[in-house]
């Protein structure tokens, strides 16, 4: 009986996917071609005029040598040359099915603990994996991207970095033998230099000496990246200046992973395997369990939501597996119906942030616009490549899940942070500097490397894990708080704009490449984006006691293992923790912040303009501490109110979003993540003396007043409902 | 043969959609695939069915990338060798996916295939994602 062979969707025996023809260029073999001539014409000489002496003198052990030593860097050549450095096929379209206006440029996941941004590849169609990038000389996705090489005249990648590091070793002692041999026998011969033998000894001794520099110079820099598990690509863009990179295991590790791991397979070129296996209904199916019979029956297909639904179960999918230690989030509305179908495409399950739709733009946090007209006038170009890193960020708060702040906040700090670093760099040229290849202008590489440190890129590093993981919050509100000072166009400049969008990626393909050469030009920016701060998170400010009132969450980091996030659950037991702390400490506060506790509690009705306005400060939150607290209603330190929106302070401090998110659990709500962030944190920070709720924030989950005598507590649950606990 | 078929029969079952279970990066870029159930596959396959499937595929990938003895005698002996000897040995990688390719047909032919899905080997895919492809079920009754 005929069945349908699934070797007919996997399209049959395939060749391997094609790329396009690119046009021949000559230009790009000239590099190769004089590498090689060099190489081989300099030792043939060597051999033949040099070595024939050094043989009968010394021994003929040397040219042997010398021989083994020329053929390991021929061949440690050829397969850094010819050698696939690991070539990404191009996405098929069934892959990205989706809307492309709705997608994000960029992806964030986790790599341990440490939030990286994957970016949206619009030639290959599909998000780069980590450590990959695209290469514009060779046009293709490339596997742990180092760079690519004019003088191989290939990607250097996941494939063949081995051979590539291997032919740099052997060469620097080739060139190191040549040069010293040469200078034995011109030594030797110094009463006969005119002969033809010396003179062409000569001759391959300036070659050797010409090119030793540049090429033990990236020998050198190679070593160093091979210790620290760094590609060429992250050293040089500065990706983990100052912080850590997820990517290593230790310098043995790295080493061995280099030298001693098997080799890597290609995707190209493979053949595909004819499936033969036949696909034929009837199928079998696994029971309904009840919950879902009752789910199919209240699904009334909702379908506006469908994105926001599909980034939060990909974002349940990324957490999942790591949070399974962590009490659940409270139920998301979104997620009532678990029966609802969800068109799912390649992207869509690794969405971490829900795309965009028009009506977010207006919950758009105001501090975007000015940065967007900044970038808008001033890098043009790369708004369209810009991330989206606060257009999701409304979205985020309407999904209000517990781990959505995991890659907002991280995004968005990227977006503070990395702001002021890319500007900065961007402003200064990038790619001034770089590593040239061997033999590039003499002193290229020393030349390129001092650039490189003398340019003093701020680029956003990743931060420790172990920031994120305890102090995470504290770092958030450090780097709001350094934030804060810069200028905060230039936070946005990574594109906050409606157009990061893969659409417009689409449209405008930009290949970024590292290829030496390519440094010189300014490329696209990195895909990495991490939630990094240029301070050294270990420093926390140290004018506040440890029960600080300063929104920052580490204050109960040590009992409440925060691990990069909190769920609204632990940060109720926050909540209840910095009471117990801020009335034993209260006596340390600082009359200023003292000041803040009571500006606590404007009337509820008040709240949302409130919210709005302080929204709009958020940006200034250490400027507006000041005065604000004069200004403030005069509750009393001791009042508990129920309502008050946050107060400013403690939320513009934990402008740093990442742990003061917690629990952003609710329904579509005006709150931003800024102030929605700051509400816990103040209400963390507030708890002590007063608990600033919001009840027109039920998307804040948990957040606890007290009172003074502590007899009841009232939590704000989601959906606005209040709970009084007694304690 | 004489034989009947219905059109039905001879039709082959058309592709309702596909599902991509993307990688799992939490640990690096060592080869992962998330093993979180898509909510797509919960009418036709069970939970852990799938999830037994992808450990497996994870397990043997880890395998592939292990750095152990056997690698490293293998980069040893290529290095002797100029790496001719690439010419006529498999890498150990290669043995391994070629295990990897045997075992998703395997799964395929007793597992997915009386279900309705596919799965394609991810490297085909660049070792990006597993594609489960999912089949339009035209029996009656199935409601989906």
């Amino acid at each position: 009986m005929p069945g349908f062979s699934g070797g007919g969707v996997g399209g049959g025996v395939g060749g391997p996917a094609s790329a396009p023809p690119r046009p021949f260029r000559p230009s790009r073999y000239v590099p190769v071609s004089a590498a090689t001539t060099f190489l081989v014409g300099s030792t043939t000489l060597f051999f033949c005029f040099t070595c024939p002496w050094l043989s009968e003198y010394f021994s003929s052990v040397i040219p042997i040598y010398n021989a083994v030593i020329f053929l390991f860097t021929l061949a440690n050549f050829c397969m850094a040359t010819f050698m696939d450095p690991g070539v990404f096929p191009r996405a098929e379209e069934d892959e990205d099915k989706e809307d492309d206006f709705r997608a994000p440029l960029y992806k964030t996941v986790e790599i341990k603990g440490i939030q990286v941004r994957m970016k949206w590849c619009s030639t290959c169609r599909f998000y780069r994996p980590p450590r990959c990038s695209h290469c514009s000389v060779c046009d293709n996705c490339v596997e742990d991207f180092d760079h690519h090489c004019p003088w191989v005249n290939n990607c250097i990648g996941r494939r063949n970095y081995r051979y590539f590091f291997l032919f740099l070793l052997s060469l620097t002692t080739h060139i190191i033998d040549v040069f010293g041999f040469g200078l034995v026998y011109v030594l030797h011969h110094r009463q006969q230099l005119d002969t033809p033998h010396a003179a062409v000894t000569m001759a391959v001794m300036c070659v050797a000496g010409l090119f030793f520099v540049p090429v033990a110079g990236l020998t050198g820099f190679h070593i160093v990246l091979v210790a620290r598990g760094r590609t060429t690509n992250e050293q040089v863009t500065g990706k983990f200046r100052g912080g850590v990179n997820p990517f290593t295991n230790g310098c043995l590790r790295n080493i061995s992973h280099v030298l001693c791991s098997s080799q890597a397979p290609r995707y190209m070129g493979r053949w595909r395997s004819q499936q033969a296996v036949e696909v034929q209904p009837p199928f079998l199916r696994p029971p309904l369990t009840e919950a879902q019979l009752e789910a199919k029956i209240l699904d009334n297909g909702i379908q506006n939501d469908r994105h926001s639904t599909r980034s939060k179960s990909s974002l349940d999918q990324m957490e999942s597996q790591s949070a399974d230690a962590e009490p659940p989030p409270p139920p998301k509305p979104e997620l009532r119906y678990p029966g609802l179908p969800r068109a799912d495409t390649e992207e869509s399950s690794l969405l971490t942030e829900a795309p965009p739709t028009p009506s977010m733009y207006k919950y758009r946090p105001p501090f975007n616009s000015p940065g967007r007209n900044h970038t808008a006038l001033t890098h043009p170009n790369k708004m369209i490549r810009g991330e989206s890193l606060d257009s999701p960020s409304p979205s985020i708060l309407q999904s209000s899940r517990q781990p959505s702040y995991r890659s907002e906040p991280s995004s968005l700090d990227g977006a503070t942070v990395v702001g002021g670093g890319v500007g900065v760099r961007r402003g200064g040229g990038e790619r001034g500097e770089g590593p040239g290849g061997p033999g590039g202008t003499a002193g290229g590489v020393l030349g390129g490397m001092s650039g490189y440190s003398l340019t003093g890129r701020s680029y956003t590093s990743y931060p420790s894990s172990l920031v994120l993981s305890t102090g995470g919050s504290r770092s958030s509100s450090l780097r709001s708080a350094h934030t804060a000072h810069n200028p905060l166009t230039t936070l946005q400049s990574e594109g906050t704009t409606d157009t990061s969008y893969k659409s417009l990626a689409n449209q405008t393909p930009r290949n970024g490449s590292l290829s030496y050469d390519s440094l010189l030009t300014p490329s696209e920016s990195p895909e990495f984006e991490s939630a990094a701060h240029e301070l050294s998170p270990q420093k926390p400010r140290a004018p506040f006691p440890s029960a600080t009132i300063t929104g920052q969450p580490e204050v109960v980091s040590p009992s409440s293992p925060l691990q990069g996030y909190t769920s609204p659950f632990l940060s109720a037991q926050i909540a209840q923790q910095r009471e117990g702390q801020l009335l034993q400490g209260s006596a340390t506060f600082s009359s200023p912040h003292r000041a803040y506790l009571r500006a606590v509690s404007p009337p509820p009705s008040s709240g949302p303009p409130e919210t709005q306005h302080l929204l709009q400060h958020n940006q200034d939150f250490s400027s507006s501490r000041a005065p604000r607290n004069p200004s403030s209603s005069s509750s009393s330190p001791g009042a508990r109110s129920l309502e008050p929106p946050v107060s400013p302070p403690p939320r513009g401090l934990s402008l740093g979003k990442s742990l003061s998110y917690t629990g952003e659990a609710g329904p579509q709500h005006k709150p931003r993540p800024a102030g929605g962030g700051t509400v816990l944190g103040g209400g963390g920070v507030g708890g002590g003396q007063q608990a600033p709720q919001s009840t027109s924030r039920p998307v804040l989950a948990n957040h606890t007043s007290s009172k003074p005598g502590g007899g009841v507590k009232k939590v704000t649950g989601v959906g606005g409902t209040t709970y009084e606990i007694s304690v | 043969m004489a034989e009947t078929h219905s059109l039905q029969d001879l039709q082959q079952p058309a592709v309702s959609s596909k599902v991509f279970v993307q990688r799992d990066y939490s640990s690096g870029t060592i080869c992962r695939f998330q093993t979180k159930f898509p909510s797509e596959l919960e009418s036709r396959l069970d939970k852990q069915q799938f999830e037994e499937t992808i450990q497996a595929l994870n397990n043997l990938y880890a395998e592939a990338e292990k750095l152990g003895g056997k690698s490293y005698l293998e980069g040893c002996l290529a290095c002797l060798t100029a790496y001719t000897i690439f010419l006529c040995m498999e890498t150990h990688y290669e043995k391994v996916l070629k295990k990897i390719a045997r075992y998703i047909k395997d799964q395929n032919e007793k597992i997915y295939a009386p279900r309705g899905l596919l799965l394609t080997d991810p490297i085909e895919r660049g070792l990006r994602v597993v594609e489960v492809t999912i089949f339009e079920d035209r029996s009656i009754g199935s409601g989906r």
